[in-house]
Parts: C-alpha cells; structure tokens; sequence
C-alpha cells in the first residue's frame, strides 16, 4: 500500500492505462502546459508529449464531440472537464451522442470514451459552480456514472472506465484530491463497476453515500457508535449500474435506511435508491426510509449558509436516531 | 418457431371470447386455414383458424374458458418445440407431442439435492421461507387486506417489517402498544408483544363466548323443502353480458324521450294480403307486415337525417349516415340480436321480406356473420306478435333512435263521422334527445305513418 492523495491515484490509473495502451489521449482545458487546473494530469504531458494529453480550447461542446468521433474511430480519450458544472455545455454531445451513437448504429460503433472531473459543491463557489451531476446523468440510458469516495477506489474505478467500451461519466471532487489514503499498489489494480464497498459493518441502520457524503456518513457512523449504535455504511461506488443488490442485502438485516447524497433532493440518486429498497424490500422495513440531502435551492454563496445548505454527520445522525426510533 | 394463438376479435363489441371447442387435439398437425376451434363470442360462434402450418403443441385454455381478446389461447409450432417461454408456467406440462422430458421441469426435480450447507444466500436467489423479520429478502406474503382497525375503527399504523413478524406469529395487531411516531407498531412492539405471551404462564384468557343457549321461540315453520337451494345458478353468457352492457350504456348515456302515434292500418293490411296472393303464385317470399314497416322506415329516414344519424361526442361529431341500415331486433333462445337490412331503402318489399326472414332464421341458428349484425343506422323492434299493445324500446347504440311495434288491433275508428270498425297499430318511437329533438320525432313518425296510411307509396 502506498499512501496518495486522490489526484495522485487518478493520475497512476490513467498514466498506467496510457502506458499499457497507445489509443488512449487526454483532451482538456489546461490538461497538459499546465498541468491540470487540479494538477490531476501533472507530469503527464512530459511523459506522453503533446499528441496525446491535449491542451483544448475553452470550447466543452467541441472537444467532447472531437472525443465521441475518435471513440468512434477506435480510439480511446478521456475528456477533461475542469468541473462538471461546464459538461452542461457539452451537454449535447454528453447525453445525446455518447450514449445513443451504439444503439442507434445497430452496435457498430463503440463509445470508449471518460468525461471526468470534479463534480458537486467545493466551498464557496456559488450557484452555477456548485452542481451535482450524477443524478442527471444517471438518467440517461448508455452512460455509466462513476463517483469514487476514496483515493484506492478512484485509482481501480478510473482504470476500469477507461476500459470500457462504453461511456463513463467519472465524477471527483475538487475538495478531495488533496486526500491523501492509502492505495493499492497491486498492479493492474481494477475494481469493477456496479460493485458496492460496504465500508463499515453494523446490525443497526444501513447508510448509503457515495463521493463526499461517503465520509459524512463515516463520521455519523462513528458518533452513533458512542451512542451505542452500530451502523453500517455503505458506498456504491458506481452510481449506475447501481449495486442495490448489496444495499437490499443490509436494510433486510437492519430494516432501516439513510441516504446521504448532497445533491439537490428532488429526482436524486436518493430518490432511487429509495424507490429500489422499498419496492425490494418493503416488508422488511421498519421505518420510513430517511435522506440526508442538500435543500431544494440553488447553492449559496455566503459561508454560513453555504455551512446550513450542505448535509452533515450531526443531520446523519439525527436521521438514524429517528429511523431507529430512538428519539 | 413456436407462434402464439391468440384470442381473435371477432365482433365490433366483442371484448371476450368463450373456447366452446377445440377441433383440433394437442400434437396434431394443422395447416393454414384449418379451423382450430369454435369461438362464442357475444354475438355468434365462430371458426378459429389457423395462419400457421406446424403442430398445435398447446391449448392453453380449456373448453368452455372465457378470455378476452389477446389473450394466448394456444400455440402451434415444430414437434418438439420448447415453448416454456410462450406459455410461461403452464408450459411444463405441455410438451403434447410426446417428447421424452420437457426439459424445463425435468432439471429441477433431477439436480440431486446437495448435502453440503448451502452458500450464502443471495438476495435474488430462490426465497427461502425465512420466518423472521431480519433473515434474508423473501417473496413477499399478501398483506391482510384491508389493513386492521383497533376498537374504534381506526386503521392500526405499523410499520411493514411489524406487520410481516406479526403476520408470522399470528399476532393481532390491535392488541400490540405502538412506540413509534402517533402509535405506530413498529418492530420492537411486536417482538416484546411476543415475548410476553411465551413468558405469561397459559393465558386465562376470556372465554370465548359461549354461545347463549337460544330462548325457546316457537318458530313458525315455513315448509321450505330441506337441501333445496334457493335459486339456480347459471353463468352468463356472453351475449347476456354484451346486451347488459350495451344497453345499460344506451340508457345511462342518451337522454331517452318517447313519442307515440296510432297508425290506421286497414290498407296496408289489405295491401299486404293482395301482394301475398301475387307472392304465392309466383313462388316469391310472402311479406310480412314487418317488411311493410321496416321498408316504411327506410323511406322515412331519407327525409329525416338526424334519426338516421349517431352522436359521437368523442369525435365531437353527429354523423348523419348517407344509407341505411335497418336493424331488426329478433328474440333468439339465449337473448336478443339484430341482423341488418343493408339498403333498406332501395330494395322492394320482396327482396326486404326474402332477406329479412332468412338473417332471421341465420340468427335463431347463431350463425350471422359478423357484418350481418353490426352496422344498422336504425332499428325496430316489434312484440305486436305477443299481444303487446305499445311498449317502449331502449335505443340500440350508437343509432339514435329505434321503433317499438305493437301488435294490429281491430279497434273501431271514425270514418266520415261515422264508428266504424277499423285496424290500428301503434308504435312508439324512443329517441336519443342529444340528436333527435321532439319536434325532428314527431316529423318522422308523421313520415311514416303516413307511408303505411297510404301504402301504396311503399311500391313507388
């Protein structure tokens, strides 16, 4: 095991996939003079010169549609987006080519291509800089979305969508990539997609977080603890395909259930995770199932509110006393 | 590659079907335009035929089954065909050609069951009949419906997981204490409940009431013949439901009304008896009083637009029909159907009468096509046969109208000031008013009472 920080472990996947494979470039803004805007793709542009980690034009819906051509062509990009909340730009390209180009071409075309970058809040960055995504683009049928928690899980996540065949929308955080964790450092280090992380064991309530809201739920899970409560926390990993196989498996031993997703509440991967449990396992609840989310509202500016919009391990907790019945 | 057979429509109304008979057994060969079975459908009962060459592998559904239309009712294919996909379940035992094993059931019963402690189990895999609340994901049990209610009636809030424990150890919810939010039972109740009742030592609990003895009442006794049952069942049948449920819909949707009018039939009588006499020395069809009225009606409605029309409030249309078709409501042994005179009004009395009293012969025998009965613009219905003076016809939709006939009456009328002894009919017209205003049915009546007043004009 080696300990990295978040940036460091994508940047061993994607260097070590560029390695083992010639057809695989990087296209972004500032993605190779400058090392990356979060310095993700740092040393990268010296190692693999500039035919294949690509400095773009501030341009998200033409280097996206350069990327789905090339996929088309065979080979393999990884498509930068400084933050997701400028993929809205490229929505085009992102939702209606990327995922419809193998269903509507009767599977002659592949679609090999990852749009990745740092998704959802990070401080004070105001509205239109502060979207989470996944939900949105989990919507759409022919894009997997990927959201890693921890540094080892984005370096085997990263690998694995860069392999696939299809489209992968990878999702980081801007406020993560100086974590610094411990990673594998097996080689050829991959984890599948569509495969959970139960985290943290527990007979009490099951929690559900993914990204960010992950160590919010490992931080509740450890106040609960000293309340004598054992929760058991559960990161997805992939938000699609989704793993509500072993997220059902714990709430029939829990029969209780929080999620915590600090998107916006209304159609979020909350909302589905939801709906999954109880039509799977409505008869083995014993409460409501309860989210933790951010609140209906653009995201504030202000510190004080942007402290109050967020979800947090004390709202956590406060939720799986309640499921618990133990308030 | 297996082809479903599915239950065909068969009439306009027809919404399901009743398999009278299979003509063909299962493992026999059947080619295109053989037919498979007899189909009772509201109106008739038809030939089923068969699209496909191949062999009938299945009949899904039994003689005297009722389906609605789409529903699989057999399916032919090559010998041998796996067709557990087509008819689900009840496929396994359907191999009627006589293979060895079908394959579907044959696996599951040999797999030898293995000693060995079985792994962990999956969500997905086959559910297990775990008892308890917190084993693993089982089918789940119907809930009792409705959900219960304590003493006063209310319904008793608990939670899924406390219902299902309670389900499994018979607990009446109403008798467990709620901890969670407004009373609700919730796991932990149920468990404690339960808990309770092994430690408590045997319950004396009440007495199930004992029925009180019955004070002696003398009881008047109503010879009632023992083992007798009250009535007799029988089902009902298709066109039973079709005339239910189509008139029933005639009556709740058109606002009925209804005109009478005494007609003077003296001269049409005398005229029908003199063409009668023509008719038999010529061989022809004799002529029915009917045919005189229902070719009386076709000239009628040519004038009258809004009596031949339909009200189609869904296309938010009239539809005034160019011809007509006149609907005769004939009494068959299971009910009621009406073959259709197709151009009523330009056929001539002889040609109506010849039609007529064959599609009604066709009907007693239920083997009008389809296109023989549906389609009338209009439609009479005479009981002057069984003495019935007037009556009054619900509208047979979506016609807007239909003419109920009474019977001929000898019934002294005034002639010149004189009482003279003379031959009536009434008839009574029913209207739909959305199409058909009172004045639009007087107008019509007076049309045709005066085409039978003066009958001549029927022969122009």
């Amino acid at each position: 095991m080696a300990t990295l920080q978040f940036r460091e472990a994508l940047r061993e996947a994607m260097t070590e996939e560029m390695e083992r494979d010639d057809d695989i470039f990087l296209i972004g803004e500032e993605v190779a003079e400058y090392d990356g805007a979060y310095k993700v793709s740092k040393g990268m542009l010296d190692q693999f010169g500039h035919d294949r980690v690509i400095d773009s034009p501030i341009s998200e819906l033409g280097f996206a549609g350069l990327g789905i051509g090339a996929a088309m062509n065979g080979l393999r990009p990884i498509v930068e987006f400084m933050t997701f909340n400028f993929s809205f730009v490229a929505f085009d390209q992102v939702i209606n080519n990327a995922p419809n180009i193998r269903y509507m071409s009767g599977g002659q075309f592949d679609i090999p291509i990852v749009f990745r970058g740092p998704n959802g809040a990070a401080g004070q960055l105001g509205a239109t800089h502060s979207n989470s995504t996944e939900a949105l683009y989990s919507n759409f049928p022919g894009l997997k979305v990927v959201s890693p928690s921890i540094p080892d899980d984005g370096k085997g996540l990263l690998k694995t969508a860069i392999r696939d065949d299809d489209p992968v929308v990878f999702l980081e955080s801007e406020l993560m990539y100086g974590m610094k964790r411990e990673v594998s450092e097996e080689s050829d280090y991959t984890i599948p997609l569509g495969s959970a992380r139960v985290a943290r064991e527990g007979d009490d309530v099951t929690i559900v977080a993914h990204s960010k809201s992950y160590h919010i739920a490992m931080d509740a899970a450890e106040q609960l603890e000293e309340k004598g409560y054992e929760a058991e926390v559960i990161d997805p990993r992939t938000i699609k395909p989704l793993d509500i196989e072993t997220i059902v498996e714990s709430v029939v031993k829990t029969n209780r259930l929080v999620v915590v997703d600090e998107s916006n509440p209304f159609t979020s991967v909350a909302s589905e995770i939801t709906h999954q449990v109880q039509d799977r396992a409505f008869d083995y609840l014993d409460a409501p199932i309860l989210r933790v989310t951010a609140p209906d509202t653009p995201a504030p500016y202000a510190p004080n509110l942007m402290d109050e919009y967020m979800p947090g391990a004390d709202e956590t907790v406060d939720k799986c006393l309640r499921v618990m019945y133990a308030q | 590659m297996a082809v479903p057979i599915e239950m065909p429509k068969l009439s306009d109304t027809m919404e399901e079907g009743v398999l009278s008979a299979w003509l063909v057994d299962e493992g026999e060969e059947v080619s295109s335009g053989d037919v498979l079975a007899q189909v009772e459908t509201d109106k008739a009962t038809m030939d089923l035929e068969a699209f496909d060459e191949g062999v009938l592998l299945k009949q899904v559904i039994a003689e005297g089954d009722a389906v609605p239309i789409g529903e699989l009712i057999a399916v032919i294919g090559e010998p041998g065909e796996d067709i557990s996909d087509l008819v689900g379940d009840a496929g396994g035992d359907g191999a009627a050609t006589a293979e060895p094993e079908p394959e579907t059931e044959g696996e599951a019963e040999e797999e030898p069951s293995e000693s060995a402690p079985e792994p962990e189990p999956e969500v997905e895999a086959e559910p297990a009949p775990e008892p308890s609340g917190d084993g693993q994901l089982s089918e789940r049990e119907p809930e009792p419906v409705p959900a219960g209610t304590d003493a006063e009636g209310r319904r008793i809030k608990a939670s899924p997981l406390a219902r299902r424990i309670a389900q499994e150890h018979d607990v009446e919810l109403a008798k467990v204490d709620g901890s969670g939010p407004e009373g609700r039972i919730v796991r932990r109740d149920v468990e404690a409940w339960i808990e309770e009742e092994e430690a408590a030592p045997e319950p004396a609990a009440e007495p199930s009431p004992e029925p009180t003895p019955e004070p002696a009442v003398e009881e008047p006794t109503y010879a009632m013949p023992d083992e007798e049952a009250a009535f007799e069942r029988e089902d009902i049948s298709q066109m039973r439901k079709t005339i239910a449920r189509r008139l029933a819909e005639s009556k709740y949707s058109a606002p009925h009304y209804y005109l009478t009018v005494d007609i003077d039939v003296e001269m049409a009588v005398d005229l029908r008896e003199d063409l009668n006499e023509l008719a038999e020395e010529q061989g022809r069809a004799k002529i029915s009083f009917n045919d005189l009225i229902t070719k009386a009606c076709a000239l009628s409605l040519h004038d009258h637009p809004y009596v031949n029309a339909a009200y189609r409030p869904d296309e938010g249309e009239i539809h005034k029909h160019n011809r007509v078709h006149i609907g005769i409501a004939v009494a068959i042994d299971e009910g009621l159907i009406t073959p259709v005179i197709r151009d009523a009004d330009r056929k001539g009395l002889s040609e109506l009468a010849r039609e007529t009293k064959a599609l009604a012969e066709r009907a007693r025998n239920r083997d009008l096509e389809p296109q023989e009965f549906e389609g009338a613009t209009f439609t009479t219905s005479n009981l002057g046969m069984f003495g019935i003076e007037e009556f009054t016809a619900i509208i047979n939709p979506p016609n807007s109208a239909i003419l109920a006939i009474g019977e001929i009456r000898d019934t002294p009328v005034v002639e010149d000031g004189e009482v003279v002894p003379g031959k009536c009919m009434k008839v009574t017209l029913s209207c739909d008013h959305r199409v058909v205003d009172g004045a639009k049915g007087a107008a019509f009546l007076d049309t045709v009472k005066s085409y039978l007043e003066e009958p001549m004009n029927l022969l122009l």
